[in-house]
């Protein structure tokens, strides 16, 4: 039987590298080269998953022009346009504006922007990768959808009390590398930390809106959408029990280790963000979660 | 079956589409036509955990940490077994959260059309997932349990809530 004589070499495969092929004819991987902002800005776009939030895919809505309703239990947001026109999108701001959006949390009119857009995680990124954003987000089509209020719950809804919550909160600049870690862990922190921005599902909140940081990645009833988000660290109530191949592939393609599959939430990071990274970011995501402070 | 084929060739499609959708409200399936809203999520659950099951075990296979060819074929057909089921059968009405410990959105009815369209990608991924499990070719196999998984996902991203 041709399975038998064929299925001891593949067998040897982690299923990683089985199932890569599939995900990889999609999604090219970023190349390295010095002018490949596009690219390169293509793979961080995917790794922090922007689509999903800034796309009413649901109303038919056109990639990034935004219109998608965020449900919090602060009211509802309606997420802008970030295509390139000039008039309803970023098109007209410059790369210091665009920069300081998600370093500071600053609009381009100078105004504090609301967390619901996750800049709290995002000011870890690096300079270099959100140059690489930009021109990515510059090169898609620019689309004439004029942006929606957000509808929120008084205070919640004041813009002007948002310096205080960044005060609180907010703690700007990019993630430096831990020199005592090796390179898979920080690449690891800096996908789940800055770019996969994990948390803001993860962990708990407190009654502002701020992590509750002492709880980090300890899960929540109170997640997007009225979801429950599960406790991800190392734990006995957390996913202590996965093995690091169950983790890649629940990260790959949904799947728990019963055979059950993620949805909500969850569904969407892993279709627009998880499953595109390359097996090994995948794989420094494990060695970052296995390396939590365990919470039950 | 065969009157709604016979009923066809006369009667205007719409006509008929609307005949069908109430005769299946007002007088339930013959299977369904006893268990409760409760054991209809149960058996509902059932049917998942054997998908759920399936997927475990090729998953496993694929890992190369349990089970050959025998395994894997029982896998695919436990699979496409359950996605042969009518999907209003699997999904009756009345059995959205709340009733039991039903973990489907409401939405799944609101949004029938996307559902059975859903559980139709599901028999279509499942049958060359049988194919490919029966022909013994493991790369297929390794596409085929992922085409699944990716119809598994996308019902849950839009019908199903975490429970506990
Ligand atoms: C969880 C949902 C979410 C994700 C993920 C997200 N955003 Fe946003 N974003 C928002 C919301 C909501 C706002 C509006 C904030 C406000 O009005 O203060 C926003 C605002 C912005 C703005 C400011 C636009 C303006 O007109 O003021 C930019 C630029 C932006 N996002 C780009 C991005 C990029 C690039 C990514 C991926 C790296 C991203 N966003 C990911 C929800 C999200
Ligand atoms: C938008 C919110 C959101 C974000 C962002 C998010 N998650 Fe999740 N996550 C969820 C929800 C909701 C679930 C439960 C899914 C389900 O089964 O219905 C979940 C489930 C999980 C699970 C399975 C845990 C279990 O016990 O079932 C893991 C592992 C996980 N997430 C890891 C991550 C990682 C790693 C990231 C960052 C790359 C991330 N998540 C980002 C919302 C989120
Ligand atoms: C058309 C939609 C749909 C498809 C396709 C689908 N599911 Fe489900 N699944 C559901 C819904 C809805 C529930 C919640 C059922 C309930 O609690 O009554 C569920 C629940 C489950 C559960 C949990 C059952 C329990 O014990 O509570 C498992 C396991 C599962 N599905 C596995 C799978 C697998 C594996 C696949 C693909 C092979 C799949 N499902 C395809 C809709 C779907």
């Amino acid at each position: 039987m041709v399975l038998r004589r064929q299925s001891l070499p593949w067998m040897c495969l982690p299923v990683w590298l089985a199932l890569a092929g599939a995900v990889q004819a999609q999604t090219p991987p970023a190349p390295a080269a010095p002018d490949g902002a596009v690219e390169r800005g293509r793979y961080v776009f995917q790794a922090a998953g922007c689509l999903g939030c800034h796309t009413d895919e649901k109303g038919g809505g056109a990639p990034l022009a935004g219109g998608r309703a965020l449900v919090t239990p602060f009211g509802t947001f309606h997420t802008p346009n970030i295509t390139p026109d000039p008039t309803h999108g970023i098109g007209r701001w410059s790369e210091e504006a665009f920069i300081r959006a998600f370093r500071q949390g600053e609009g381009a009119d100078g105004k504090s922007l609301f967390p619901a857009f996750p800049y709290p995680s995002y000011t870890r990124i690096r300079d270099d990768d959100l140059r690489d954003l930009r021109a990515y987000l510059m090169a898609q089509p620019p689309v004439a959808t004029p942006n929606r209020p957000h509808d929120l719950t008084p205070p919640f809804g004041w813009r002007f009390l948002l310096p205080v919550w960044q005060a609180l909160y907010l703690e700007p600049g990019p993630l430096a590398d831990d020199p005592a870690r090796p390179p898979d862990w920080n690449r690891g922190r800096y996908l789940v930390e800055a770019l996969g921005h994990c948390g803001e599902c993860h962990t708990p909140r407190d009654w502002l809106g701020g992590p509750d940081t002492g709880r980090a990645y300890a899960g929540t009833a109170a997640g997007p959408d009225g979801d429950k988000v599960p406790n991800i660290t190392p734990a006995k109530k957390g996913i202590g029990g996965w093995s690091e191949s169950d983790i890649a592939l629940f990260l790959e393609m949904g799947m728990l280790p019963d055979g059950d599959f993620a949805g909500g939430a969850m569904a969407e990071v892993i279709r627009n963000s998880t499953s595109r990274l390359t097996a090994d970011d995948r794989r420094a995501i494990v060695v970052y979660l296995k390396s939590l402070p365990p919470m039950d | 079956m065969s009157i709604s084929a016979r009923f066809r060739r006369a009667v205007p499609t719409l006509v008929l589409a609307s005949v069908v959708a109430s005769l299946a409200t007002a007088i339930p399936p013959a299977a369904a036509a006893t268990p409760t809203p409760q054991e209809q999520v149960e058996a509902r659950e059932k049917l998942m955990k054997t998908m759920g099951g399936g997927m475990k075990a090729l998953t496993q296979f694929l890992k190369g940490e349990a089970g050959g060819p025998a395994e894997v074929k029982k896998a695919a057909s436990d699979i496409a077994g359950v996605a042969a089921h009518d999907p209003m059968g699997v999904f009756p009405k009345g059995t959205a959260l709340g009733v039991g410990d039903s973990a489907a959105k409401p939405a799944l009815w609101d949004n029938w059309p996307k559902a059975t369209g859903l559980w139709g990608d599901l028999k279509t991924a499942s049958a060359t997932l049988v194919q490919a499990a029966d022909r013994g070719d493991k790369a297929a196999v390794a596409a085929a349990t992922q085409a699944v998984g990716k119809v598994c996902q996308s019902c849950h991203e839009e019908f199903r809530q975490k429970k506990d």
